[in-house]
């Protein structure tokens, strides 16, 4: 039971973060239809900008969240009225490699200005943890889940209540009605890949305060989130958020299996992605539209 | 003021789809355009409205020069459609998408212009919570009009409000209609429904492959032997 309990906890802590990852990308694909491969580059910069701040400034990183957001925000909207606008209604192949291209530009200018050694940020709390009914929570884990929850709140509320928001979801539905009434697409899309950019950002700021800093760090969260929001139902807030805590909780779990497949001892944080693969394949199969989302967009 | 279109010419990549198409609508008056399937009467809306390339070819609003500005300026400049088969937010609420007509609105009179239309059309109150996709084809053609009009129109452009719609239902949109009109708003009605389009309006233009080829008072056209064949198939 204890154990069952601080896999649950472990799982919910690690999943907030995947749900905010998941979060910037499921929008942009939403709205745009647009897998934005260079997501992970985003989360990296945002990443190693509170890095330079912490290294810098003795800035914590919990203060370089918004910061981050803001600044990515700002190139992302930059980016997408200077490159990504020429290929919105191109095949999806454009968008593929444009956006894979982009990734590759960031991570390269990061190597040269951080170099590829590991880096990362000791905080004062970082190893600290308190226990509660016997399950052990780090602070750190918590305060980012929590800063989580809170974006993936505000989000939700800012699209459905200001009138931004309203005029992206209604750009989501029908682009040329959008223009019908006036709304300039290409500046809500510029706001819609800088919000993807901005919460990218966010999340990379809030990484690293459990993760090691590396110019490709954001690969393995692109791929995290894709499958997450592939997992919870593309286009949503709701589905980027349960699917992030589904998505954690599953490969908390998996951490206690060890199999052998192939001769391959598997166990521990080997296994974690494999089953959340696997749980993915069947939620597919049995729910193509993912966990909540809709049947139609 | 009076709209006047001139010699526009306007197409899809290289498909040439309309040929000097010139067509007015005077201060106030309400002008049908007519025409059979594929003759190019939405995309003319659509070339007004900037949503379709223009080749060539004026559009005149009082004074000013609207061809060559993007949606939102024509918008801002009192020209406004209805555009065919409603194209209404269906996820969003009756009441957001009224919202989204007063998008380019900065005043702070949209409150009141939502009481206005919901006045106008008071089905809509009962349904204002829900979201558009659910409604009937009436209830959303409710919805489209009173969405062009929370954008404050001088000119409004209606393309195919009858379509799919029943006769009742029908009449009592043309008396909503009527009343937009009683408040000063010109309008511009295409039309598959010629022989209420034609009692409707005070001038109408037939639409043939691109090209005006027929206009005049509505009533004249009404009695006019091509038309009635064409047409009304008479
Ligand atoms: N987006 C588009 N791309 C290419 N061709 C188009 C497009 N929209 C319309 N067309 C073509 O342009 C021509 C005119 O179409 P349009 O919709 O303007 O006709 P319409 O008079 O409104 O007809 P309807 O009564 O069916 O609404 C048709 O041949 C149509 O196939
Ligand atoms: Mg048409």
């Amino acid at each position: 039971m204890q154990l069952f309990l601080q896999n649950l906890v472990n799982g919910i802590l690690s999943g907030g973060i995947l749900a905010l990852v998941a979060l910037g990308f499921s929008l942009v694909y939403g709205i745009m239809n647009i897998i934005n491969l260079a997501h992970g580059a985003y989360i990296m910069l945002g990443a190693y900008l509170a890095w330079q701040l912490f290294t810098s400034f003795h800035v914590d990183p919990m203060l370089s969240v918004p910061l981050a957001f803001v600044v990515l925000f700002a190139f992302g909207y930059v980016v997408q009225r200077t490159v990504i606008n020429r290929v919105v209604r191109a095949p999806v192949l454009a968008t593929f490699l444009l956006t894979f291209a982009l990734s590759l530009v960031f991570v390269t200018i990061a190597l040269f200005i951080w170099t590829g050694d590991t880096r990362g940020v000791q905080t004062s709390y970082a190893g600290a943890n308190f226990t509660l009914a016997g399950v052990t929570v780090p602070w750190a884990k918590l305060l980012t889940l929590v800063v989580a929850l809170v974006i993936t709140g505000l989000l939700y509320l800012w699209l459905h209540r200001s009138k931004t928001g309203r005029a992206i979801r209604a750009t989501s539905m029908d682009v040329g009605a959008a223009q019908m009434v006036g709304v300039r697409v290409a500046h809500v899309y510029g706001i819609t890949y800088g919000l993807g950019a901005g919460l990218a950002g966010a999340a990379g700021a809030l990484l690293t305060l459990s993760y090691p800093l590396t110019p490709t760090m954001g690969d393995p969260f692109l791929i995290k989130g894709f499958v997450v929001c592939v997992l919870g139902g593309l286009g949503s807030v709701e589905g980027a958020l349960v699917g992030g805590l589904v998505y954690g909780i599953i490969s908390s779990f998996a951490t206690q299996f060890d199999v052998t497949i192939l001769g391959q001892h598997l166990s521990g944080t080997g296994l974690q992605d494999v089953v959340a693969l696997i749980v993915l394949l069947l939620v597919l199969i049995v729910r193509p539209r993912g966990l909540v989302g809709r049947a139609t967009a | 003021m009076s709209f006047a279109v001139t010699n526009l010419s306007a197409g899809y990549g290289d498909t040439r789809i309309l040929w000097d198409v010139s067509l007015e609508v005077g201060d106030g008056e309400i002008v049908a355009l007519i025409g059979s399937n594929g003759a190019g009467k939405s995309t003319l809306l659509g070339a007004i409205s900037g949503l379709v390339d223009l080749w060539s070819g004026s559009v005149r609003f009082g004074e000013r020069e609207l061809a060559g500005l993007p949606p939102d300026q024509i918008v801002s400049a009192g020209v406004v459609q209805v555009p065919q088969g409603r194209r209404l937010f269906g996820s969003l609420t009756v009441r957001e998408n009224l919202l989204m007509g007063a998008y380019l609105r900065t005043d702070s009179e949209v409150e009141a212009d939502l009481e206005h239309v919901l006045g106008l059309l008071p089905r809509l109150r009962e349904r204002y919570g829900y979201l558009a996709g659910r409604l009937s084809g009436g209830e959303q053609q409710m919805v489209a009009i009173a969405r062009g009009l929370m954008a404050r129109p001088k000119i409004l452009l209606i393309d195919e409000m009858s379509l799919g719609l029943a006769p009742l239902l029908v009449d009592q949109l043309l008396e909503i209609m009527q009343q937009i009109h009683a408040t000063g708003v010109a309008i511009c009605m295409v039309e598959q429904d010629v022989q209420t389009a034609l009692e409707f309006a005070q001038r109408a233009y037939v639409l043939e492959t691109g090209r005006i080829t027929l206009s005049g008072p509505a009533h004249a056209l009404l009695d006019d032997p091509s038309v009635k064949k064409a047409y009304l198939g008479v």
